[in-house]
C-alpha cells in the first residue's frame, strides 16, 4: 500500500471512530415491562437518568415498551432488544432463561427481595356505591355479575387475578378440588371480555364502562380511582388475595452486546434506594423497604395475602398446572 | 346455563332421581363414593342458591331483556370489536408482507427493516452490420444482459445487492469476474453518509453509473470505454442538502478502462476514486430544476494489461500489442501512474433530456519488444453528447421512465415513445502508434452518429431502434474498418 492511500484510509477510519466515539457518550437502555408501570417509570426513569448524569456524566436515556407482561417476555424472546425487564411474575423472565438463554436461571437472586424491588396485590374495583352489593370473590360467580379481567395467556396480571380467586376458592371450599374448579369455571363465564392486558382491562371497566367488579392490581386500581375520581369508582378489598412480587432484571445477552451491562445494573438498582422506593410507593406499589413501607402504611389496603410458593408451590408448578398449553385454565374456560 | 330456568322443585326431583343409583352403592358400604356424592349435591346445592338469588333480585322472572342489560351488550360488542381490531393491526404489524408487481418480488417486515426483493431484467438484442458486403462481422442475435438481482436490506440500516449476468459472452473464471456484477453491502448512517463494501460501479463515468436497464441507446457512448466498471473496495456515499448535492468517495482495487475485477492480481497499488454531482436548481421550480454537473476523477497507480476500445458494434477497434515481449511480438503494460477525469452533466426537463459527458485517461505505459523498451504516458480521450424527447410526454429521467399509459391491446394506451440522438468521440492518444498499437490496425480516431427510437410498453417492457454510424480514422490495413461502421441494433427488454 503507498503511503497516500495509507493516509487517506487512517483519516478515513479516524473519522469514523471519532463519529462513533461521539454517539458512544449517550446512552440509551430500553425497559421492557408490563402494563401499569408506565406511570412510574416515566417519573423513575427522570430520576435515574438524573441521577446517573451526576454520577457518571453520561446521558442517559431509558425508552419504554409496555403490553402483557407473558406477551412482553414473548417479544424479548423473538428479538426485541431489552436491557431491562420488569415484568409482572417471575414465570415470563424464567422463559428469558430457558427459552431464549437471555438470563442466568439463577437471575432472581442477583437482586435483593429476590429481584422483586416492590410488591402488589389483587383488589377489587367496583362502580361507585357498589350497586351489585359485591363483597367478596363468592360474590363474583353470581349470575347477572360481570366481570373485568385481562387474558391470563397473555396477562400476569390476569394470573395473579385467576391464582388469587382459586386461592380463596381452596379456603371457601376446604380443598374440594371439584367445587374449587366449579367455582373458577364459574367466574370467567361472567366474564364477557378478555383483554390482553392489564392496561386494556382498565380501559374496558373505567372507560368503556363494562362491567360490575374489575379485578385490578391494586396500584392499577389507586391509579384509575386517582385519573377518574372517586364519585365514580370504588375499591374494595376482598376477604383474601395474593402478594404479587413483579420481578426485575437485566437481560444478560442484550447488554452485553449493546454494551449496557453497568448502566442497566444501575438502573435496577436504583429502584432498591430510598428515592426508588419512594417512587414506587407514589405510585401505590408496595415498597419492600420497611422505612419507606411506614411512611406510606396508609395508602394500601389492609388485606391478608397468601404466596405464589405457600399456596401453588411456586410459579414453576403453578404456570404448568393452570397456563400451561392444556392446562386448568384451557380445561375450564369456555368462552 | 343448563339449570337456568328449571324451577328448583323439578331440580331438587331430578336430583333425587340420579341419587338412585347412588344410593344402591352406598348400601355396599363404599365410603368413598358417598364422599363424591355429598360433594355433586354441594355443587348442585350452591348453584341452587345462585339461582335463587337471583330469583329473589328479579321476582318477574321475565326473560326480557332489560335496558341495562341490552346497554351492557352493546359495550361488549363494541369493546370486543375494539380488541378484535387491535388484535388484528397488532398481527400485521407482525406479520411478513409479500408483494409481487412491476417492480419484482418483495417480502418485507411491516417496519421495513427487513426487506428482500427478487428481481431482475433480460436484454435480447439484434446486432446488424449494414453494407458489409465481405461478411467480415457476424450479423447476430445476442442476450447482451441476462441478470437476476437480489436485494434488500437488514437490521435497518444495512443494504445488500447481489446481481448476477449469464449474458452471451460472460462466463465463470477463478476471479469470478463474468457472473458477479455487483457484490456488496451498504451501510446507511444517515442519508448523507453511507459506507458500501464489496464490488460495485466505481463512481466515474455518468453513462456508466447509468442502470443498464434505462441506458438511451442499446450500447453507451465512447467515454464508457475509458471509466472504471466494476470494481471491489470500501467507499463512502451520501446525499447531502436534500438532493442538492450527492458525492461518492472510496478505495478500490484498480482496473484498467473499461474493465471490471474482483482481485487485485496485477499489483498491490490501490485506486481513489471520487465523485461529486450537484444539482444547484433541485429546490426550485424554474426552468434549471432538472440540471445536473458532475466531476468525477481517479488516481492511482496500475500495472498489469491492458484493455483496447471497441465500437459502438462492439467490433475491436484499438488493441495494445500483448505479445510475449519478443522483438517480434512485443508486448504493452500498464506501469505507472493512472488518472481520469471526468466532467459530466446532464439536464431534464419535461420530455426534454440531455446528458454530456467528457472523460480523459492518463496511463504511464511502457512497451518491450525484445531489447527495447520505452516508457509513455499515455493519454486517451471521449465525449459524447445525447439527446431525446418523449413524443408521449412523458417525465424524462436519468432513471427509469414509468409510461402515462402502458401499452393495452384493447383501448388507447401506446405506452411511452421516445426519440434519441447522439453524437460520441473517442480519440485514443496518437503517442501509442507505433510502439504500442499498430496503426494499421488500430483506430487514431472515431467519431459516431446514432438515432434511436426507445418504446417503452410498461414500466416491465422496452423495445429500443438504434441506427449507428462511426467513422474512423487510421487502421488503414483493417478492412473491418476501413469503411467504418454502420449498425443497426434492436433490443427487447424485460424487466421485473
Amino acid at each position: 500500500m503507498n503511503t497516500r492511500l495509507a493516509r487517506w484510509t487512517a483519516a478515513l477510519v479516524t473519522g469514523a471512530l471519532l463519529v462513533v466515539t461521539a454517539h458512544a457518550k449517550d446512552l440509551e437502555l430500553l425497559n421492557v415491562s408490563y402494563d401499569p408501570t408506565r406511570e412510574l417509570y416515566q417519573e423513575f426513569n427522570a430520576a435515574f437518568a438524573k441521577h446517573w448524569k451526576e454520577k457518571s456524566g453520561q446521558t442517559v436515556t431509558v425508552l419504554q415498551s409496555h403490553g402483557g407482561s407473558g406477551k412482553q417476555a414473548r417479544s424479548v424472546i423473538d428479538g426485541l432488544a431489552a436491557d431491562v425487564v420488569t415484568l409482572a411474575l417471575g414465570y415470563d423472565i424464567d422463559a428469558l432463561a430457558q427459552k431464549g438463554r437471555l438470563v442466568p436461571p439463577d437471575w432472581q437472586k442477583r437482586l435483593p427481595h429476590n429481584s422483586s424491588p416492590y410488591t402488589s396485590t389483587i383488589v377489587f374495583v367496583v362502580r361507585k356505591g357498589n350497586p351489585k352489593s359485591i363483597k367478596d370473590w363468592g360474590d363474583l360467580v353470581k349470575p347477572g355479575i360481570s366481570v373485568v379481567t385481562p387474558n391470563p395467556k397473555t396477562s400476569g396480571g390476569a394470573r395473579w387475578n385467576y391464582l388469587a380467586a382459586w386461592a380463596w376458592a381452596e379456603r371457601e371450599f376446604k380443598g374440594d378440588q371439584a367445587r374449587v374448579r366449579d367455582y373458577i369455571t364459574r367466574l370467567f363465564k361472567n366474564v364477557p371480555v378478555l383483554d390482553t392486558g392489564a392496561r386494556g382491562a382498565t380501559t374496558t371497566f373505567v372507560q368503556r364502562k363494562i362491567g360490575d367488579v374489575f379485578l385490578s392490581w391494586e396500584n392499577e386500581a389507586f391509579l384509575a380511582l386517582k385519573e377518574y375520581g372517586a364519585d365514580q369508582l370504588e375499591i374494595l378489598a376482598p376477604s383474601l388475595s395474593i402478594l404479587a412480587e413483579p420481578p426485575v432484571t437485566w437481560v444478560d445477552r442484550n447488554v452485553k452486546r449493546r454494551g449496557t451491562e453497568a448502566v442497566a445494573k444501575a438502573y435496577l438498582e436504583f429502584l432498591y434506594t430510598p428515592e426508588g422506593q419512594n417512587l414506587a410507593a407514589r405510585h401505590f406499589f408496595r415498597p419492600r423497604s420497611a422505612e419507606v413501607a411506614a411512611q406510606y402504611k396508609d395508602r394500601f389496603l389492609s388485606l391478608p395475602l397468601v404466596t405464589v410458593d405457600e399456596a401453588f408451590g411456586g410459579w414453576q408448578k403453578a404456570q404448568a398446572t393452570h397456563f400451561a398449553e392444556g392446562g386448568t385454565f384451557d380445561v375450564l374456560y369456555r368462552p | 346455563m343448563l339449570i337456568r330456568g328449571v324451577p328448583s322443585a323439578v331440580l331438587t326431583h331430578l336430583v333425587c332421581l340420579s341419587l338412585a343409583p347412588w344410593t344402591v352403592s352406598a348400601r355396599a358400604d363404599e365410603a368413598a363414593e358417598l364422599v363424591e356424592l355429598r360433594r355433586q349435591i354441594q355443587v348442585l346445592t350452591d348453584r341452587l342458591v345462585a339461582l335463587e338469588s337471583n330469583a329473589d333480585r328479579a321476582p318477574s322472572v321475565s326473560h326480557t331483556p332489560t335496558l341495562e342489560t341490552l346497554d351492557q351488550q352493546l359495550r361488549v360488542l363494541q369493546r370486543q370489536r375494539e380488541l378484535d381490531t387491535e388484535a388484528a393491526t397488532e398481527k400485521a404489524r407482525a406479520t411478513p408482507i409479500l408483494n409481487l408487481g412491476p417492480g419484482g418480488l418483495a417480502v418485507r417486515t411491516p417496519d421495513t427493516n427487513f426487506v428482500f426483493r427478487l428481481r431482475g431484467y433480460v436484454q435480447a438484442d439484434a446486432r446488424w452490420f449494414v453494407d458489409d458486403p465481405q461478411s467480415a462481422v457476424n450479423d447476430t442475435f445476442l442476450l447482451r444482459r441476462v441478470r437476476p438481482i437480489f436485494e434488500g436490506t437488514v437490521a435497518e440500516r444495512f443494504d445488500y445487492r447481489l446481481m448476477l449476468d449469464f449474458g452471451s459472452g460472460q462466463s465463470s473464471s477463478a476471479a469470478n469476474i463474468g457472473w458477479i456484477q455487483d457484490a456488496y453491502v451498504n451501510a446507511r448512517w444517515s442519508p448523507g453518509l453511507q459506507v458500501r463494501v464489496g464490488k460495485d460501479k466505481e463512481p466515474v463515468g455518468l453513462e456508466r453509473l447509468q442502470s443498464g436497464s434505462n441506458l438511451l441507446f442499446v450500447e453507451r457512448a465512447f467515454p464508457t470505454l475509458l471509466v472504471p466498471n466494476r470494481d471491489v473496495g470500501v467507499q463512502v456515499r451520501g446525499e447531502i442538502g436534500s438532493g442538492l448535492l450527492e458525492y461518492q468517495a472510496g478505495v478500490f482495487n484498480g482496473v484498467a478502462d473499461g474493465g471490471s475485477g474482483d482481485t487485485d492480481r496485477s499489483d498491490e497499488d490501490k485506486d481513489f476514486a471520487a465523485r461529486v454531482f450537484v444539482h444547484p436548481f433541485a429546490r426550485t421550480t424554474g426552468f434549471l430544476r432538472g440540471l445536473g454537473v458532475g466531476m468525477a476523477g481517479t488516481y492511482g497507480e496500475q500495472s498489469g494489461p491492458l484493455r483496447g476500445f471497441t465500437s459502438p458494434g462492439q467490433q475491436p477497434v484499438f488493441s495494445f500489442f500483448s505479445g510475449n515481449g519478443s522483438a517480434t511480438s512485443p508486448s504493452v503494460a500498464a506501469n505507472g501512474v493512472h488518472w481520469r477525469l471526468a466532467p459530466q452533466a446532464w439536464f431534464y426537463h419535461g420530455p426534454f433530456g440531455v446528458l454530456a459527458e467528457y472523460t480523459v485517461s492518463h496511463q504511464d505505459t511502457t512497451h518491450a519488444a525484445g531489447t527495447l523498451s520505452s516508457r509513455e504516458a499515455l493519454d486517451h480521450q471521449a465525449w459524447q453528447v445525447a439527446a431525446s424527447w418523449f413524443i408521449t410526454g412523458e417525465e424524462n429521467s436519468f432513471r427509469a421512465v414509468t409510461p402515462r399509459e402502458p401499452l393495452r391491446f384493447q383501448d388507447s394506451g401506446l405506452g411511452a415513445l421516445e426519440l434519441a440522438a447522439r453524437v460520441s468521440g473517442l480519440n485514443p492518444d496518437h503517442d501509442s502508434f507505433p510502439a504500442f498499437a499498430s496503426a494499421d490496425q488500430s483506430i487514431a480516431s472515431a467519431f459516431e452518429w446514432a438515432l434511436g427510437l426507445n418504446w417503452h410498453l410498461n414500466r416491465n417492457v422496452k423495445l429500443q431502434f438504434n441506427y449507428s454510424q462511426t467513422s474512423f480514422e487510421g487502421a488503414n490495413k483493417n478492412p473491418l474498418l476501413a469503411d467504418g461502421e454502420r449498425t443497426l441494433l434492436g433490443r427487447i427488454q424485460f424487466g421485473f
